[in-house]
């Protein structure tokens, strides 16, 4: 922080942009600061501080659930509309991240744009086929969560653009789904993995799956032998076993791999 | 318009807070933190203790919830609301959270106790009849290690019990 020359709160969305994209201030949206207060990269001298921005509701909109990027860990989790939301795993995934008093500053938005291995959403919003919202200097725009990342997307969220909702779409509502953090102890930042299973089921069938998979590396990633062998409907143990071989080529390690896909074939036989 | 940005005159940041309901004046240091800036002034009932976001000792309340100092720039505190255990009651008018702390038997070396018990005032707040589960939960981010937190979780239901008797 020590090259910080200005202090910046706007009030809206456009005014937050126009900092961001204002040569002379080379500002940083900061939600929670939780993240990155400390870690500020040495080029930034504008700590744009985005509290004020009204970017915090969580709704329903056209059947989907929408959070507001400024929404807090701590209002996720006592969201009823979230806790109500397949099986109520963002509102669980809020409740396992570190402290209470760090759920009172942490950000989904803040989560989501500054990619870590241990963030906690990622993996949740990348299991609920999500999309996020980013007003840019075109407009706004809307990605789906997968491509956040990507190089591909030309733009780099709280540098240049602002995330300002999380869409969870409505089909993900009645899914079944599972939140898992493995770590030291149940407040720790630090995952030895964390995991979202979700699946759809109609009538006998399965119609869609999702293994999510995160704390391996900065992104989480989808294991898609998993989700294939699952929707087969070749049982249990065959899909934990895609699941496992996914895991070691991701060099997850034993424990990981083995108690990640033993998670897995709990979860398949709970649907299966 | 009202004027949303300030800029830094050598290495500090000009900053109007409410500390306690009394509004103030700061000059806060350029990459300085809550936890400093506060102690700095004299509000020496935040504590520094890991300074890195784990023990929850710096907790103070900003607008309205409970914050960790060491992780809040003293900056962003901008026109802000804070309330540290100084305004919360005092040796001679002590807050119910307070007694109750002293009463159960709850404090120790008294370092984690400011931030301990501003996460129960906050708790306390929007739920006044908690459970042992809610206090856990609400603590959770306030460590301590003189105790095992059985004390502590007595004190905050013994101070439900009298704070819902005064408002009867």
């Amino acid at each position: 922080m020590k090259n910080i020359k200005y202090y910046a709160f706007p009030s809206t969305v456009k005014e937050a942009v126009a900092l961001l994209l204002n040569k002379k201030y080379k500002a940083m949206a900061l939600a929670g600061g939780t993240l990155v207060a400390k870690t500020l990269p040495e080029t930034v001298e504008t700590y744009l501080d985005i509290k004020n921005v009204p970017i915090k509701n969580i709704k329903l909109l056209g059947g989907n659930l929408v959070i507001g990027a400024g929404a807090t860990f701590d209002e996720i989790d006592r969201s009823k509309l979230c806790r109500g939301w397949a099986d109520g795993v963002l509102s669980g995934a809020a409740a396992k991240c570190s402290s209470q008093l760090i759920r009172n500053m942490a950000t989904i938005g803040g989560n989501v744009a500054r990619p870590h291995s241990f963030n906690i959403f990622p993996v949740v919003l990348l299991g609920l086929d999500a999309k996020v919202r980013l007003a840019t200097c075109s407009g706004n725009r809307l990605v789906e969560f997968q491509d956040l990342y990507s190089s591909g997307l030309g733009l780099r969220p709280g540098m240049d653009s602002l995330i300002t909702e999380i869409i969870i779409p409505v089909k993900t509502k009645k899914w079944k789904c599972e939140f898992i953090k493995l770590a030291k102890t149940e407040s720790s930042w630090e995952s030895y993995i964390t995991l979202l299973f979700s699946a759809e089921k109609k009538g006998k069938a399965l119609t869609q799956v999702r293994v999510a998979v995160g704390a391996l590396s900065p992104r989480p990633f989808r294991a898609p032998e998993a989700e294939k062998a699952l929707l087969a409907g070749t049982g249990a143990a065959a899909a934990a076993g895609a699941f496992a071989s996914e895991l070691e080529a991701a060099r997850a390690g034993e424990y990981r791999s083995s108690a990640a896909s033993s998670l897995f074939k709990r979860f398949a036989a709970s649907v299966g | 318009m009202k004027k949303s940005i300030i800029e830094m005159h050598k290495g500090i940041f000009e900053i109007t807070v409410t500390v306690n309901g009394e509004k103030k004046e700061l000059a806060v240091k350029n990459g300085e933190f809550l936890l400093d800036a506060l102690r700095r002034y004299g509000w020496k009932g935040i504590k520094k203790g890991c300074d890195t976001g784990d023990c929850g000792s710096c907790a103070v309340i900003l607008n309205g919830r409970p914050v960790l100092g060491c992780l809040a720039p003293a900056v962003t505190a901008h026109n802000g609301e804070i309330t540290t255990i100084e305004g919360l009651g005092t040796v001679h008018a002590p807050h119910a959270l307070q007694e109750a702390f002293v009463e159960a038997g709850a404090v120790q070396c008294g370092f984690c106790i400011p931030g301990m018990i501003l996460s129960s005032r906050h708790l306390l707040d929007r739920t006044p009849d908690p459970t042992e589960a809610e206090i856990r939960k609400a603590l959770d981010g306030n460590l301590c290690r003189c105790t095992g937190y059985v004390k502590q979780v007595e004190a905050v239901k013994n101070a439900a019990k009298k704070l819902a008797g005064t408002k009867k």
